[in-house]
């Protein structure tokens, strides 16, 4: 399984780096998003105080959201659309080995995607105040959640790939805004941030703010933490569901 | 020693019964070609082969083993679409689906290497899938196919997508696997493919193989030795002529064919048809679209026509002479 796993990471990986303009677009847009955000902040705090909490909401919502969650539905959308589902589904890839696959390459682009980030910041004038272990256990996570929400969406709802912006922005962008990720959650009404706390998203920004932007431990995320556990332990499952859905729907076609 | 065998397959999708008894079977080193019209259940077939779909009735085979994740290795199937990676190069492609398979990294390389050579992929090697001809990008679809030395291959129509060239140079290929005692089954419309390449011709026609054999046993169920294709503007009378002639009849693409029992030359077919409007006349030999048509459509029963035809036919022919 670990073969088939590398196998599918590294060729999903190459395929990024010839089109590459996809990998420029996510990184141009956390970029532009951290200054944007970093300077409409600046108004309520100093430059670096600003950058310092800043970096954690853009890295979950404008960077690994759409490679991690948009790149996943992509992936499986195109696998349907040039046919080489089918192949695989006669190949005799493992369903897991195919999630952790495409989890593995998101996981690289999202390594990237961190460092750009959090460098940026830093050439702002933030500062990381955490543990950059826990930071990447929050990222590894997060990137288990958008891949099993990407796998959900993309094999229901998107088809084609003409059918990819539709499910992201419907059912994405809305957890993105619950999860707090763009202003603080304390702007919310009481019974927005209780359905909040469901949403895996909130938990991703919750968890890294605490970490990046106050330096907090694992005592002080362990909430967080615990359902990003469970929510990417249900990932996986969610992913091998979906997979097996995809091969049914492959064998009627 | 048999590598596939399907016996009284039956599969119904709704209120329609695509398999009603298929059963065929296809031996070591054997090219069997699986024809018949849209729809007749070919792809059905293959799929429940490649273990994509369960039959509702009777057992598959590859290699003695029944049909499971694990004859899916066994088998090597190339879709009638390109189904590669278009981002990647030819041999990245190659690469990927041998990691698939298991294959180990010294293996892989030798396996891609070989491949390389048989399908003559060297000039093209580096090229990114995409940037390929249909030709070739189909040469790397079935190379794709055979990377983890399957048994069985399958191959879905595998030239319907290229032109002429491409396709005589795939034929080669296929012959080089051929010749490289690869079983392999085979569906194709068109039909010179099959009489080329396929050692045994099975012909489906409503969810069951109707008939099926070596070419000369195909083109032995039509009646002729030869087949004369008469354009006419007054169909009815030279259809009416060629019955006094003993010759049976039938339509081939708008034309009146002409069962011939023994070879005539061009000059003897004009002759017969004198008196009639017939702008255009050409004879061949019987292939295996004569032996498809014969038993897709049947035919009416061979017109022997009556001793009154013969003796105008033998008079013409006496006064040809």
């Amino acid at each position: 399984m670990l073969q088939q796993t590398v196998a599918i990471a590294r060729r999903i990986l190459l395929e990024y780096w010839r089109q590459r303009r996809g990998l420029i677009f996510w990184a141009v847009f956390p970029a532009l998003m951290l200054l944007l955000f970093g300077l409409i902040y600046r108004n309520s705090t100093s430059m670096s105080g600003s950058f310092d909490t800043t970096p954690a909401g853009i890295l979950i919502g404008a960077a690994l959201f759409f490679s991690c969650l948009g790149g996943t539905v992509s992936i499986l959308v195109a696998e349907r659309e040039r046919r080489t589902l089918r192949r695989l589904l006669i190949s005799p890839l493992s369903p897991a080995a195919y999630f952790l696959g495409i989890v593995a390459a998101q996981m690289v682009v999202a390594i990237g995607q961190a460092l750009l980030v959090f460098a940026l910041a830093r050439a702002l004038g933030a500062r990381y105040h955490g543990s950059v272990a826990l930071g990447a256990l929050i990222v590894a996570l997060s990137v288990f959640a958008y891949v099993g929400l990407g796998f959900f969406f993309g094999t229901r709802f998107a088809k084609r790939a003409e059918d990819v912006n539709g499910p992201v922005a419907a059912f994405g962008v809305p957890l993105l805004v619950l999860g707090g990720t763009f202003f603080p959650t304390s702007l919310m009404p009481g019974f927005m941030i209780r359905a909040a706390q469901v949403d895996p998203v909130f938990h991703m920004n919750e968890a890294m703010k605490g970490v990046a932007g106050r330096g907090e431990g694992c005592e002080q995320i362990a909430g967080d933490l615990a359902f990003l556990a469970i929510f990417a332990a249900a990932s996986l499952a969610l992913g091998v569901v979906s997979y097996r859905r995809m091969l049914a729907e492959e064998k009627r076609s | 020693m048999t590598m596939l065998r399907m016996s009284a397959i039956c599969k119904r999708f709704g209120a329609r019964q695509v398999l009603d008894g298929l059963a065929l079977s296809v031996g070591r080193g054997e090219v069997y070609g699986l024809l018949g019209p849209n729809g007749c259940g070919k792809s059905t077939a293959i799929n429940i082969l490649c273990n994509l779909l369960d039959a509702d009735a009777g057992s598959v085979e590859v290699a003695g083993e029944p049909v499971s994740k694990r004859t899916q290795r066994r088998i090597g199937a190339c879709p009638q679409e390109i189904a590669l990676y278009k981002d990647l190069r030819a041999a990245e492609n190659l690469d990927f689906f041998a990691r698939l398979y298991g294959l180990s990294a010294a293996d892989r390389q030798r396996r891609v290497d070989e491949l390389i050579e048989l399908f003559r992929l060297a000039p093209h090697v580096g090229t990114r899938v995409a940037q390929l001809s249909g030709g070739w990008q189909q040469r790397v679809n079935i190379a794709a196919a055979v990377v983890h030395s399957p048994d069985v291959l399958i191959l879905d129509e595998p030239t319907s997508a290229v032109d002429v060239d491409a396709r005589h140079e795939l034929w080669e290929l296929i012959d080089g696997l051929k010749q490289g005692g690869m079983t392999t089954l085979l569906t194709t419309h068109h039909l010179d493919e099959a009489e080329r390449l396929c050692t045994r011709v099975g012909i489906m026609r409503d969810g069951r193989i109707a008939a099926e054999g070596t070419l000369p046993e195909l083109l032995a169920r039509v009646p002729a030795k030869a087949v004369a294709l008469v354009e006419t503007r007054d169909e009815p009378a030279a259809r009416q002529r060629a019955g006094e002639l003993g010759w049976a009849t039938r339509t081939y693409a708008g034309k009146l064919g002409c069962l011939l029992s023994q070879q005539a030359s061009l000059r003897e077919i004009v002759n017969a048809f004198d008196g009639i409007d017939v702008s255009a006349v050409s004879v061949q030999p019987v292939t295996l679209e004569h032996a498809y048509l014969e038993v897709l459509h049947g035919g009416p029963p061979v017109e022997t026509g009556t001793a009154q035809a013969r003796e105008i036919r033998d008079l013409r022919q006496g006064a040809q002479a």
